[in-house]
């Protein structure tokens, strides 16, 4: 079984932080500025602008300018990859049980 | 994250299998928790039925999988963490969970629950105490 056969890599990376966690979070079902992500946060704006960079890098999150305006939404099919990779243990385990009946087949007793 | 009019879907993305197998509990707690039994089927292992026992398990030959006892009810339930590491450098948490009940012919069900998967950053967990989202916002997705 090949767990490695997904790029992963990059959504991984930019879930491993809490904060960026959360911004993706905030932006499930709702669109919003920056300003507006701001708030709610104990975290600077030219940091919220970043983490939505590193998110935007990796597909999570979308922009849509609107004149002056910036709005931003959660794209959750980026999270595909994990999903994969999760989906790869459902292929995994009814392997296993079935060699774990070998086994039980083979004990004595 | 708040939809009340969602569907709840408490195990959205976790992974549950069942089976009925001929032998008895007795023997089957002995093929999940015997380090040769479990090597068999699992990978190599020195796996002990002890909460707070810390194992490594190879399921392949490029994989390993740290796991640590979280619950040991002789013949009854087993389950433990389950943590791999991903190649951003941080690591994939989940749970394994085995669960066995007598059968009236003298056999067992077996369920398996692979659940709880959540990613956290390389130097460990990163306040994941509460961030159990991973599998609802795969849950959303799919919906």
């Amino acid at each position: 079984m090949a767990l490695e056969s997904y790029d992963h890599t990059g959504v991984f990376r930019a879930l491993a932080d809490p904060t960026r966690r959360a911004v993706f979070e905030r932006l499930m079902g709702c669109e919003m500025t920056v300003s507006d992500l701001t708030t709610g946060f104990a975290v600077s704006q030219p940091a919220i602008s970043q983490h939505l960079a590193a998110l935007r890098g990796v597909g999570l999150v979308s922009e849509r300018r609107a004149g002056k305006f910036a709005f931003y939404r959660a794209e959750p099919a980026a999270l595909a990859p994990l999903v994969d990779w999760i989906d790869q243990y459902r292929t995994f385990w009814p392997e296993r049980i079935e060699r774990l009946k070998d086994v039980l087949k083979g004990m004595d007793q | 994250m708040s939809d009340a009019v969602e569907t709840p879907k408490p195990h959205g993305g976790d992974i549950v299998l069942d089976y009925e197998l001929d032998e008895a509990p007795e023997k089957v707690w002995r093929a999940l928790t015997q380090p040769h039994l479990v090597a068999a089927w699992l990978g190599p292992n020195d796996i002990a039925p002890d909460v707070g026992h810390s194992f490594v398990l190879e399921p392949a030959p490029d994989k390993t999988v740290a796991c640590e006892v979280v619950e040991a009810d002789p013949e009854r339930r087993l389950s433990y963490r389950w943590r791999e590491a991903n190649e951003a450098g941080g690591v994939v948490d989940s749970t394994v969970t085995f669960e066995v009940t007598p059968t009236p012919l003298g056999g067992s069900h077996l369920r398996l629950v692979h659940s709880g998967f959540r990613t956290a950053g390389a130097g460990g967990l990163l306040g994941v105490a509460n961030d159990n989202t991973l599998m609802q916002w795969s849950a959303k997705w799919a919906a």
